[in-house]
């Protein structure tokens, strides 16, 4: 069958990626960001492949049918690390990350171009739940409002306003947990009031999150600081880019993306903040000063880049004597707000980078084997577990893009305790599962 | 008079609505140059708008089907109207209105209402809250432009957008009501939620009012807002850059200049500036930005008195 223009023209078009991240995956949303050839969507309405990496658990799998078949045809899912369905037949797999831009977009083109079917649906084309409201539109029954169309409630005044006292409908719905915004496995249900989070309910816990390898190395034997500060630092930034995509600035998130590709000791981001403080990030974009804080308990529990940016000088690295001679010392702010926690990451980033530099001078190691001050908090005896409990008791009161902004700050999940590549025994930091703090 | 009155105007509005949005994809992709992309800059947007033409356009769960279905189409109409009132020369007008200043008014004002219809109708949540922030916003912006747009007027002694261009031949608003253009910048990026201002179709949103939009319908609405920037951008040349005037080109063509300018002075903005939070933006809205616009409008009055 002869091809149309239209379909050798649309070919041409950057492949539209929707991310579906599982469990123990790379940084495949930074691989795949800086790809040319291929742009991420926030929604799978607006994307032609669907992109699965990382293992997606059995009680996930129900959602990821969900996503796959919203959508729009013609469109192909490709799997990295990650069984596909078996009603798919011919699935693309993929399990090399690096080898994933170049198959995306590829597979985008053979799509286009006709030589690939599109997808099949996997779900019937009906609605999860049989219509039970009342009267035509779900009107009538309840005062004005009755019924619960489709097995969801409509919007009810049925809670007080937190913000000025002005009553609005309650709507309440599931977010996740394959939400671009929020942590990957992570399914929440929300009740808005206009757009101010009322309640913040965690229904499903975010999966464990990976760090690099070197943070498990420095567990088993001294590694030089030079790559860990560096890892640390290339972590924070990749947070940033997530944070930054969030709000609305996607030229500086990509910026922020390629320079956490080239880090060396010798980098700063003196630029990086000089843009942040003159597009005014502070002053209008993140929330007003106050908001979305932790106090000290939430803080501490939290650890890591958190609980310093609340002012709490806890940090392994202080204990470890080949930090001490590069005179380290913990930055900390004190409002630990959600201003006060971005502030923290470029402050952690620019301590790293400068700590980078010395022991690159010095040719120094961790001093310490058995305890490693990781991005996500300290990891000695205790590690890192699941706080998305917090988010809570964190975020109900704040309008919505805050709300976001402040989840963004907040490293929540618990931390992944084995190295990607090495096969995991069932245990501590897998998703849903709470360590011991 | 068929020529005038029916063919003139429609041919000039969806001539420069189809190429004006064209020019706006090219203009957002040079200025992104260094990021991941590929292919030519010139043909990155036919691309994408063939992929587009290729996809299924998906709907929801009951939608409000007139409406889902209506609020693209309607939003790109009102930026051909609007590009239909344009004065290109003295002479060369799509539709020469004595009260052209108060339709493109309420040309802002029914964008408000189109596009709360386009994140209402898709019964989806996260597309209904972009819309309520686009009304909440609108309502602050409105009022702006309202304040700015009398200024224009004053001198002129008209609501004829081709008389507040001949009110300009001493001297350009630009430079006799300094606080207007920048004000009426913000206006713009309100009205086509663009950049800093993008409240209704924001990331944090997953794309607001347009998060279940793909295939031709998704195509239309984008086609819209460049070509409502487009729009906007000519009125902006028209009200406070003197329009057509200007030595030794062509009235169309220092139109063309002028208004390409304000439009790349807004899409650096778009690049350069996050979203604004949407309680500051109201705050700085209300607070700052609508006192200041009383000022344009004391200080347009005064200095047409001085100038009378």
């Amino acid at each position: 069958m002869a091809v149309s223009w239209q379909r050798r023209l649309a070919a041409r078009a950057p492949a539209a990626v929707f991310l579906v991240e599982g469990a123990r995956i790379g940084p495949v949303r930074e691989t795949l960001a800086l790809s040319p050839g291929i742009r991420l969507v926030d929604t799978p309405r607006h994307a032609s492949v669907l992109v699965v990496a990382g293992d997606v658990p059995t009680g996930w799998r129900d959602d990821l049918r969900r996503i796959h078949d919203q959508l729009p045809a013609p469109f192909v899912s490709v799997w990295c690390c990650c069984e596909s369905f078996e009603a798919l037949c011919n699935p693309i797999r993929n399990d090399a990350v690096e080898a994933l831009p170049q198959g995306v977009v590829e597979t985008h083109r053979e799509l286009m171009l006709g030589k690939r079917d599109s997808a099949p649906r996997l779900l019937p084309d009906e609605p999860p739940n049989s219509w039970e409201g009342l009267g035509d539109d779900g009107h009538g029954g309840e005062g004005m409002m009755g019924g619960t169309p489709y097995g969801r409630p409509m919007a009810m005044n049925m809670q007080d306003d937190l913000r000025d006292g002005l009553t609005l409908d309650t709507l309440t719905f599931r977010l996740g947990p394959f939400h671009s915004a929020l942590p990957p496995g992570l399914q929440a249900e929300v009740s808005l009031q206009g757009d101010l989070v009322q309640t913040w309910t965690v229904t499903r816990k975010p999966f464990a999150s990976v760090v690099e390898p070197i943070f498990h190395a420095a567990r088993q034997e001294p590694v030089p600081i030079v790559e860990i500060e560096l890892a640390r630092a290339r972590h924070h930034l990749r947070r940033l880019y997530r944070g930054l995509w969030i709000a609305g600035w996607p030229r500086l998130a990509e910026r922020t993306l390629r320079m956490a590709g080239q880090l060396s000791p010798n980098s700063d981001i003196a630029g990086l903040r000089y843009t942040l403080e003159r597009g005014g990030l502070w002053r209008l974009a993140l929330p007003e000063p106050g908001r979305g804080a932790l106090d000290e308990a939430q803080a501490r529990q939290l650890g890591g880049p958190a609980a310093r940016a609340a002012g709490i000088d806890d940090d392994l690295r202080s204990q470890d004597a080949h930090y001490r001679r590069l005179g380290f010392a913990p930055t900390c702010r004190e409002a630990g707000d959600t201003a006060a926690r971005w502030q923290q990451w470029l402050d952690e980033i620019e301590q790293s980078l400068v700590l980078a530099g010395q022991a690159a001078r010095h040719d120094l190691k961790t001093a310490e084997a058995d305890a490693v001050e990781t991005p996500r908090g300290p990891w000695a005896d205790a590690f890192p577990h699941d706080m998305s409990d917090l988010l809570g008791e964190v975020l109900p009161g704040l309008e919505w893009s805050e709300a976001l902004l402040t989840l963004a700050s907040l490293d929540v999940a618990a931390l992944d305790l084995h190295p990607l590549g090495e096969t995991r025994l069932p245990g501590p930091g897998h998703a849903g599962q709470k360590g011991h703090a | 008079m068929i020529l005038d009155q029916l063919i003139l105007p429609w041919l000039l509005a969806w001539l420069m609505a189809g190429l004006g949005a064209y020019l706006v994809a090219v203009l957002d992709r040079l200025m992104a140059s260094g990021s991941a992309q590929v292919g030519s800059v010139w043909l990155a947007p036919l691309a994408s708008a063939a992929w587009l033409m290729t996809q299924q356009a998906t709907t929801t769960e009951a939608p409000d089907a007139p409406a889902w279905r209506l609020a693209p189409a309607l939003y790109l109409a009102l930026a051909a109207i609007g590009l239909a009132l344009v004065p290109w020369s003295p002479t060369l007008v799509g539709v020469d209105l004595s009260t052209s200043l108060v339709l493109w008014g309420s040309l802002e004002a029914l964008a408000t209402v189109v596009i709360f219809l386009h994140g209402w109708s898709a019964n989806s949540h996260l597309a209904l809250i972009g819309a309520y922030r686009y009304v909440a916003l609108g309502l602050s912006y409105l009022l702006i432009s309202m304040f700015v747009l009398i200024g224009v007027a004053l001198p002129a002694e008209s609501l004829r957008l081709t008389e507040v261009v001949a009110a300009q031949a001493s001297l350009w608003h630009v430079v006799s009501q300094p606080l207007g253009l920048p004000l009426f910048l913000v206006v713009g990026l309100g009205l086509t939620f663009w950049g800093p201002l993008n409240l209704a179709d924001s990331a944090d949103l997953s794309g607001g009012t347009a998060v279940e939009r793909s295939g031709p319908p998704r195509l239309v609405w984008a086609l819209a807002r460049a070509a409502m920037l487009v729009a906007f951008s000519a009125i902006a040349a028209t009200a406070f850059l003197g329009g057509w005037m200007g030595p030794w080109l062509p009235g169309p063509a220092w139109l063309l200049i002028k208004s390409l300018a304000v439009l790349v002075v807004l899409l650096w903005l778009g690049r350069r500036l996050p979203r604004l939070a949407p309680e500051r933006c109201l705050t700085l809205m209300w607070v700052v930005l609508l006192p200041l616009s009383f000022v344009d409008l004391i200080w347009a009055g005064a200095v047409a008195l001085w100038m009378a």
